[in-house]
């Protein structure tokens, strides 16, 4: 891991970090958003999403969870579900040190499995996550316009 | 990682319940709110919780590296009389913190707010639960001669002003209270739950992960509103303003400041293996999460305010304004922003209690020129509280010499921690016994 790099469990205090590496990302400002999933996730389980601190300011977020049942997949997973770096930080490994803390407390939580969903258009996070160990699922996404 | 969850014995549960009914009439609609609000969450559970998988061995102090107790007679005998406090203080809190919510809880303005707040209320009765189940699943009998009926009957008996904590003795004054009360004063629990992790004693070690993980949402229900109305302040008739929450700061920080204890002490804890941080170590966190806290706040006000300028030019312009604490393009410090008072400020236990300490940190000779700085920073509604008028004279009586600085920090309003008996009868105590599966229906407690 980088040196001066701290993972530690995503508090409230990370809104306004959060949106901000979501802002140089997409140019979007979206408090709103991020307050609603931030909170979204500290009330189900405060200890599953993940920060990434370079030198104490926040760099990298990832937020996700164990759940069961979903689409008829009774197993315990643990989903990986949003996650975003500081371009400006980039090339230091932090989504792998996200990403593996983000795992070990689905294991703890008692999954065996991890899932996410990339879009088709988004190649480099498909290429990141397949350097992490993700396979392809034999799962279909299948959706309607409405 | 897993969880044994429990319940109290039934005279225990009688209790807590008949409690609720008088302090916490809106439990009932817990279940209703988190099926709207909190659809998908797990269900709100009145129960016991200890986490599993904890560490098994002393983690602090002067027993370093040897087995946790199991029991309170295998605890360092003032270790265990020092835990026995922290409890009663810990269910002190968790109780006095329902009795404040809900004395504006009808007042939210937002129904989100409101049902977060209903849920704060509701896990809070779950750690009072929790400190409950601590003193009566044990034998406390080698610490203390109060048996654990009366331990209970004190806690339950305790009501806004006879609290062990300054903080819970207040009123709130609107639903402004509810939230900066969740953003400031629950951010001094999640530090304490944390530093009691590494508790010597191994079930009160185990109790805190979960009650930790819930209090995470406490802070959110204090943070995200206030964020939310700042970025309103900046609109056209905000109903809350800027200077409305910075009153509301300045009442809360300061006592939130002195739930940590005296600056100079805490060591005697760590050296107990009770926590693992001194008073001034946690404290100092404490204030930098608070710094972060109100710059995020002015943050979204100063973004919410200027929509025009990109984030890197909003964040310089809230960080000049900051530094130079003036005013720039109309952003003004003093009268837009958020800001934690000093240390010093208001106090009224610790190192600086009684100090005449300004909200900047300059000093007062002059105590009726200090009394009015204080209560041009307070709520309006607060200024004219039992507690406020108390801190004045005691204020007054340190600054002539008529009143003992160690007389006037023991001294509280209202002082009426023993003796509170429930409301139904003047006779009727909370914890009473309860007939078992075969006897009759107890009738004292409608």
């Amino acid at each position: 891991m980088a040196q001066g790099l701290r993972i530690r469990p995503l508090t409230e205090l990370d809104v306004e970090p959060v949106t901000r590496i979501d802002e140089r990302v997409t140019g979007k400002y979206r408090p709103d958003v991020w307050e609603t999933r931030v909170v979204y996730y500290i009330r189900r389980d405060a200890d599953s999403s993940q920060v990434a601190e370079l030198d104490g300011t926040v760099v990298g977020f990832m937020l996700g969870e164990v759940r069961g049942g979903e689409f008829g997949l009774d197993e315990p997973t643990g989903w990986v579900e949003f996650f975003g770096v500081d371009p400006a930080a980039r090339g230091r490994d932090i989504g792998r040190g996200l990403l593996e803390a983000l795992l070990s407390h689905f294991r703890s939580r008692g999954a065996h499995l991890a899932r996410t969903i990339v879009a088709e258009r988004d190649t480099e996070i498909a290429g990141f996550i397949e350097r992490l160990g993700f396979e392809r699922a034999p799962l279909r996404a299948y959706e309607k316009r409405l | 990682m897993g969880e044994i969850r429990s319940e109290l014995p039934k005279k225990y549960q009688a209790a807590v319940d008949h409690w609720q009914r008088h302090n916490f009439p809106e439990y009932p609609q817990v279940a209703k709110a988190w099926d709207k609000y909190f659809p998908k969450d797990e269900p709100f559970c009145l129960c016991a919780k200890l986490q599993t998988d904890m560490p098994t061995h002393v983690e602090v102090g002067d027993r370093k590296g040897q087995p946790k107790a199991l029991q309170p007679k295998d605890l360092d005998p003032e270790a265990a009389k020092q835990l026995l406090m922290i409890i009663r203080a810990q269910a002190s809190t968790e109780y006095g913190s329902i009795q404040q919510h809900h004395g504006t809880y009808e007042r939210a303005n937002d129904p989100q707010d409101q049902a977060w707040v209903l849920r704060v209320m509701a896990e809070e009765f779950r750690h009072g639960y929790q400190m409950i189940h601590l003193l009566t699943s044990a034998d406390w009998s080698p610490v203390t001669d109060t048996k654990p009926e009366d331990m209970v009957e004190e806690i339950l008996s305790m009501q806004t002003g006879s609290h062990v904590l300054a903080a819970f003795n207040l009123e709130y004054d609107s639903f402004v209270d509810n939230v900066v009360f969740a953003a400031f004063i629950d951010r001094v629990g999640k530090y304490q739950l944390t530093m009691q992790k590494v508790n010597a004693y191994a079930p009160m070690a185990a109790s805190m992960p979960p009650m930790l993980k819930e209090e995470a949402f406490h802070l959110a229900t204090g943070v995200i509103p206030m964020r939310r109305w700042a970025e309103k302040a900046a609109g056209p008739s905000p109903l809350v303003d800027m200077p409305a929450l910075q009153r509301a700061v300045s009442k809360w920080f300061c006592r939130g400041l002195e739930m940590f204890g005296d600056e100079r002490g805490g060591e005697t804890n760590v050296r107990l293996g009770l926590k693992d941080l001194t008073n001034r170590d946690a404290q100092d966190r404490y204030v930098e999460e608070c710094e972060q806290m109100l710059d995020d706040v002015n943050k979204r006000y100063v973004r919410a305010r200027f929509p025009s300028l990109s984030r890197e030019d909003a964040d310089a312009l809230y960080a000049r304004v900051k530094a130079d604490r003036g005013t720039v393009d109309g952003l003004s410090w003093d009268e837009d922003l958020l800001k934690l008072p000093h240390r010093g400020f208001f106090r009224r236990r610790g190192e600086f209690a009684f100090q005449m300490i300004g909200f900047d940190g300059e000093k007062f000779d002059d105590v009726e020129k200090y009394v009015a700085h204080v209560l041009a920073r307070l709520p309006e509604a607060y200024r004219a509280s039992v507690d406020v008028s108390h801190w004045a004279e005691m204020q007054r009586g340190v600054a002539s010499g008529k009143v003992e600085l160690k007389a006037a920090i023991r001294s509280m309003p209202r002082l009426a921690r023993v003796g509170g008996t429930c409301p139904c009868a003047n006779s009727v105590r909370w914890v009473v016994e309860v007939p078992g599966p075969s006897g009759e229906a107890p009738t004292l407690h409608p």
